[in-house]
């Protein structure tokens, strides 16, 4: 069976700037896969060529069966996205909003379904209200309403829980988490180490535009314990965080 | 057909594009018939065309740059973009719609001229300045679409379109007096708006068919072209 996702070889460049260095990665059928790195490590470039909104300098995108750079709006149809930073028509309601993305991405649905759906979501209530009007949680579960309104195989998420407080990123976690159990692949990039140990299959650490270790939180850890500056990280038992700071190193990064 | 109908929406739902198309144009359409040196401007022809110009200018120049900066800086454009539309259906849909809004303007600033101020046409000449209203929704499309296009966000267009707003406006109000002096009649004449003014009138059959009418054409034509590939060449759907 083909991988939901295939990239082989990716380079993003701005100009003189590498942002994604020749990375390769592979996303399996019904797999969470984490991208973790630092801010500027090239995570949202890396996505933003797979969604095809960069145009990458060298390296294959292959979604499903479909060769994104040759077939780019069939490759499109077939990814459901959420943006880091998302927004809609702000004179739209939300039914107007859910009907408009359906009808792109060729489904039609009855105000009846519409209804539905946002029930789904606890959002049947604000069903005429604008997106801005929402609170932060509400719109993050909105957005991944919209990402998956077509029921696309691989589901992209750039940093979903950013901003969520407590209870809405634990519901987040558990939409998540029921994707993966309908059979679709996620590939999402967080900040939250904890969150990646305790939910992906697989994470891949990213920095200065490479992948430099991939593998299960549980296998990176048991890889990389007896390092010594991961056991300079670690307060205890040792966490995938250890191991991320220990490969990417202490200094801030804008 | 789906993005067409949700931007025809959004742009319906939104007062200040509404203010700039109707409530602008019709109030220089009024306001220029008051005062007793009004009739210097130029004739009733005069009055809707420099109100069928303004609302060109509002809905072309400023409402357009403004919504698609504003849509640029929150990320509709980059939510869109990774739909299986293809791309070019996003900008065309938005054209669609404004050329829709001008339409709408143009048939309603005709029919107050008519029914309120007695200013009338012939059937045939309603059609031409229809049509050439249509034509200078591209000059002032184009226009908009370089301002966003040179402009990097929408705070700065903001405030860069009131400053485009009133040379454009006050060039077109000049066209057809010399009482600035003959050489701001020229520079005004041969502005974006001095030229649609010069078709509009011909379109109304205020003045014949000319050389005068179709250098303003050629000229409206070559705005056109260079500000849509100024527009296009420099375009970015996000915001830098």
């Amino acid at each position: 069976m083909a991988p939901a996702l295939t990239v082989r070889g990716l380079r993003v460049a701005y100009g003189s700037i590498v942002a994604v260095d020749g990375i390769d990665l592979e996303v399996r059928e019904g797999e969470i896969y984490g991208l973790l790195g630092p801010n500027g490590a090239g995570k949202t470039s890396a996505l933003s060529a797979i969604e095809g909104l960069l145009r990458p300098a060298a390296g294959d995108i292959v979604i499903g069966n479909v060769d994104a750079r040759v077939h780019p709006l069939q490759a499109k149809a077939q990814l459901g996205v959420q943006l880091q930073k998302t927004s809609f028509h702000s004179n739209l309601t939300l039914i107007e909003i859910v009907r408009l993305y359906a009808g792109l991405y060729g489904v039609t649905l009855t105000s009846a379904q519409i209804q539905e759906l946002l029930g789904q979501i606890n959002l049947q209530s604000e069903a005429s209200k604008r997106f801005r009007e929402l609170s932060g949680g509400q719109q993050q579960r909105f957005s991944l309403l919209i990402a998956t309104i077509h029921d696309p195989a691989l589901v992209l998420l750039d940093e979903p829980t950013a901003g969520l407080d407590p209870q809405a990123r634990r519901q987040l976690w558990e939409r998540i988490e029921r994707f993966r159990k309908e059979g679709r692949s996620i590939l999402l990039t967080t900040h939250s180490m904890e969150e990646a140990q305790a939910v992906c299959d697989r994470v891949a650490i990213m920095d200065h535009g490479k992948i430099l270790t991939v593998g299960t939180p549980a296998a990176l850890i048991a890889a990389h314990r007896d390092d010594p500056q991961v056991r300079e990280a670690a307060h205890g038992e040792v966490t995938l965080e250890d191991v991320f700071i220990a490969l990417t190193g202490r200094e801030l990064r804008d | 057909m789906v993005l067409l109908r949700a931007d025809a929406t959004a742009q319906v739902r939104n007062p200040m594009s509404l203010v700039l198309a109707f409530a602008l144009p019709l109030i220089l359409l009024v306001a220029t018939g008051l005062g007793k040196n009004s009739a210097a401007l130029g004739g009733p022809e005069f009055r809707i065309s420099l109100g069928l110009t303004v609302g060109l200018v509002s809905i072309g120049t400023v409402g357009y740059s403004l919504s698609i900066a504003r849509d640029r800086d929150t990320g509709v454009f980059q939510r869109l973009r990774v739909t299986p539309a293809p791309i070019w259906t996003i900008m065309v849909s938005r054209w669609i719609v404004q050329l829709g809004a001008v339409l709408v303007m143009a048939i309603v600033v005709l029919a107050v001229a008519g029914i309120f101020l007695n200013i009338t046409l012939a059937p045939q000449d309603y059609l031409f300045t229809v049509l050439v209203a249509l034509l200078g929704s591209a000059v002032f499309l184009s226009i908009g679409q370089a301002i966003v296009g040179l402009i990097a966000s929408a705070d700065t267009l903001n405030a860069a379109g009131r400053v485009i707003y009133v040379p454009l406006i006050g060039l077109s109000l000049f066209g057809n007096t010399d009482r600035l002096g003959t050489a701001v009649e020229m520079v005004s004449r041969w502005s974006p708006g001095g030229c649609l003014e010069t078709l509009l009138s011909a379109a109304m059959g205020a003045t014949s068919w000319s050389g005068q009418e179709w250098e303003a054409l050629l000229a409206s034509l070559g705005y056109t072209v260079v500000f849509a590939v100024i527009g296009i060449r420099w375009f970015r759907w996000v915001s830098r």
